[in-house]
């Protein structure tokens, strides 16, 4: 296995065109974010309102799983530089979990909300609700098809330590962004 | 498993617990959305050094990181109080 050497600059773990893609998905979402805090001063009673229909129990339980699918992705990656293939897929199985688990929450929570009539267009919280929640799930199950892949060449003995390292860099993306979109829009309204 | 990522990892959970916890049992929100977003920062950055191995990288991409939790969180800390 070929040692890299992260210090430098063109070679940040999980690859520098990853990490290109990763600042310009947080800048994105923070742009967005920025924009429903700016909307909260204007409307601050009906943003509160609104964030009290949203239940911080689903978005808590749903950051536990990314949280422990996360730690999972980070144990694949240092098991597969110890040359654990076994373990390795193991751990990655583990972290393919945690996105399903997230997933189905999610799909729970949606299909609360629309039941009871809080679409995107029910008030402004609800679209950018609608609108950030939906993208950043995209992300999970873009992530979760990579990683599925990832399992599949990991089995066949056709993966090298980049290729492990840019899935997991994606996969800690998804965590990253919904570190964001849960206190703005869960808690802080 | 490394240690490291397992006291991590009861970090993150904890820090998650404790903020919705905060949040649901707080009448007045005005402060503690102060002590909400440092902990999200907190989280992110952990996440970003311990499991990403942000750590291990140039030091360009960890003061880019970090300029970009401060202006995100800086921004939306004084939209909110201002």
């Amino acid at each position: 296995m070929t040692k890299i050497n992260y210090k430098n600059i063109y070679y940040p773990p999980g690859g520098i065109l990853m990490w290109l893609i990763i600042f310009l998905e947080l800048i994105t979402f923070g742009i967005a974010l920025i924009a429903l805090v700016i909307n909260s001063k204007e409307n601050s009673d009906l943003f509160h309102q609104s964030r009290l229909i949203l239940n911080p129990s689903f978005g808590a339980i749903n950051t536990v799983f990314l949280l422990t699918s996360g730690f999972f992705m980070a144990t694949t990656v240092h098991q597969f530089k110890l040359n654990n293939v076994k373990k390795s897929s193991f751990y990655l199985k583990l972290t393919m979990l945690g996105g399903f688990m997230f997933l189905i929450l999610k799909s729970v929570e949606y299909f609360i909300k629309l039941k009871e009539g809080f679409s995107i267009d029910y008030n402004s919280f609800f679209t950018f609700y609608w609108l950030l929640t939906g993208f950043h799930v995209i992300h999970v199950m873009v992530g979760l098809t990579i990683l599925f892949v990832i399992n599949k060449s990991l089995k066949k003995g056709s993966l090298s330590v980049e290729d492990i390292e840019a899935s997991a860099a994606f996969w800690h993306m998804c965590d990253l962004i919904w570190l964001l979109l849960f206190p703005i829009l869960y808690l802080i309204f | 498993m490394r240690k490291k990522d397992i006291i991590t990892l009861v970090l993150l959970i904890s820090a998650t617990l404790f903020t919705a916890a905060l949040s649901v049992n707080s009448d007045d929100l005005k402060y503690l959305v102060f002590v909400i977003l440092i902990a999200s920062g907190i989280k992110f950055s952990l996440i970003a050094f311990q499991f990403m191995e942000l750590k291990k990288a140039h030091t360009f991409w960890k003061t880019a990181l970090i300029c970009f939790l401060v202006i995100f969180f800086g921004v939306v800390s004084i939209i909110v109080f201002y």
